[in-house]
């Protein structure tokens, strides 16, 4: 392979191995190039000078017990959810939320029980009635979702970081999903499963928010 | 130029380094994709992944055992500061803890950890700017913190020069040169991390490179900047 001076920038930029052997022999024979392809690799070199891999003992310890705290504290905001009850670190958003995941939940399980009258009937589609309960439940759950979308809007917004791009990710996942789910509850809105499929999609996308919003605290 | 008072004909003085060590990251993109050792480092990233979303301390710990030092050594380059450079490798470790629930294998999980890191920097970067409430031309982004002495080495002057020299390129130019030139990233994984293309981040630190070689060179070299 041959290459001249022209070709010397090119190849420092992205040369493969055998242009660099190129260049090489090239430089044997031109002075220029030789004081370039050298000042090049001495940038190389110079940078070993910013390595300082030196040991700080106390550096570990510290993060150690940092995550610590932290885990323990995110299990106890975890368990104070689970449980329910509004404790000092939940918005009145979430626990409306909760409320009503409750609420879904047990009209869901009641549309579901096993059919005594109607042996037609299949068991994973929803009566006229309690098909209005769950769209009613489900309307509910939604709009307090969205309130805590609202809460969560300005730090997802305003905030470059790749954890709250990772969020703004899975909450376009999410809304893609439900959306999907809901066209095909459109067509047919008697079908339980898929009901229970958007509610699980619900639930994920209030969890997401919901540790957003932590975020934010 | 301002850097000309430092120019130290370090080209010259480090020459005999640079004919014992031939350059061989030039070949580390096609060398790793054939590695088996490539192999192996993926599944411990992954294994160091899985057992840190599990909550598990000693995950972390060998997470810091395996990249601390280089943590914050990159943190120290960009903040200019030791003390500033652990808080920032601190903050990183929580923010980890944190997030890896929604980390899901796009790119590494160092590769991922370091982005978070570079990211860090720049919010205390910017944190501490807002803090000082510096004169208007070092509020830029880009405007460096004036580094820190270190410990000795080799060639202290050269350190010297390249340390100020830096602060004087662009954000990108800087973080590119430093994690490829001195943490020794691949460009591929310099790309997931700074969320840049491949071909950019090659020409980034050409750019780097030689913006700081017309910072460096002495003054006798400038007559042949233009045959580049």
């Amino acid at each position: 392979m041959n290459v001249n001076c022209d070709d010397r920038d090119r190849i420092f930029e992205d040369g493969t191995p055998a242009e660099w052997v190129a260049l090489e022999a090239h430089a044997e024979n031109c002075a220029n190039c030789a004081a370039q392809l050298r000042a090049w690799r001495s940038l190389s070199l110079a940078a070993a000078e910013l390595r300082d891999y030196s040991d700080s003992p106390t550096l570990w310890p510290s993060i150690r017990r940092s995550l610590a705290a932290q885990m323990a504290e995110r299990q106890r905001a975890r368990w104070s959810w689970r449980s329910l009850l509004p404790g000092p670190s939940l918005s009145w958003q979430t626990v409306t939320a909760a409320a009503f995941v409750v609420l879904l939940l047990a009209s869901a399980g009641w549309l579901l029980r096993p059919p005594a009258k109607s042996p037609l009937q299949s068991a994973g589609l929803l009566k006229n009635k309690a098909l209005a309960d769950v769209e009613s439940a489900e309307s509910a759950y939604v709009k307090a979702i969205d309130k805590l979308a609202t809460e969560a809007k300005p730090q997802l917004e305003n905030s470059e970081t790749p954890l709250m791009a990772n969020y703004r990710e899975k909450l376009l996942l999410l809304d893609s999903a439900i959306d999907d789910i809901r066209a095909q509850t459109g067509q047919n809105p008697s079908n339980a499963h898929l009901r229970y499929a958007l509610l699980a999609m619900y639930q994920e996308k209030q969890r997401t928010l919901e540790e957003i919003v932590e975020e934010k605290r | 130029m301002g850097m000309m008072g430092l120019a130290l004909g370090w080209e010259t003085r480090i020459l005999p380094v640079a004919q014992r060590e031939r350059r061989v990251a030039l070949f580390r993109e096609q060398v790793a994709a054939v590695d088996p050792a490539a192999n192996a480092a993926r599944a411990e990233d992954l294994a160091l992944a899985t057992a840190c979303q599990a909550g598990d301390l000693q995950a972390y710990e060998r997470l810091y055992a395996l990249h601390g030092a280089r943590m914050k050594n990159l943190a120290r380059n960009i903040l200019g500061s030791s003390t500033d450079a652990e808080d920032a490798v601190q903050e990183t470790f929580l923010k980890v803890q944190r997030s890896v629930g929604s980390f899901r294998g796009q790119s590494s999980f160092v590769t991922w950890t370091f982005r978070i890191l570079v990211n860090t920097c720049y919010d205390a970067r910017r944190s501490r700017l807002r803090k000082k409430e510096v004169a208007v031309n070092d509020e830029r982004e880009d405007a460096a913190p004036r580094p820190e002495p270190r410990a000795a080495s080799a060639h202290p002057s050269l350190r010297l020069a390249l340390d100020r020299a830096l602060t004087k390129l662009t954000r990108h130019q800087r973080d590119v040169f430093l994690l490829y030139e001195v943490e020794g990233f691949r460009h591929a994984e310099i790309s997931e991390m700074l969320a840049i293309t491949e071909a950019a981040s090659k020409n980034t630190l050409f750019q780097a490179k030689k913006n700081l070689r017309h910072m460096l060179e002495p003054p006798r070299h400038s007559d042949a900047a233009g045959a580049r």
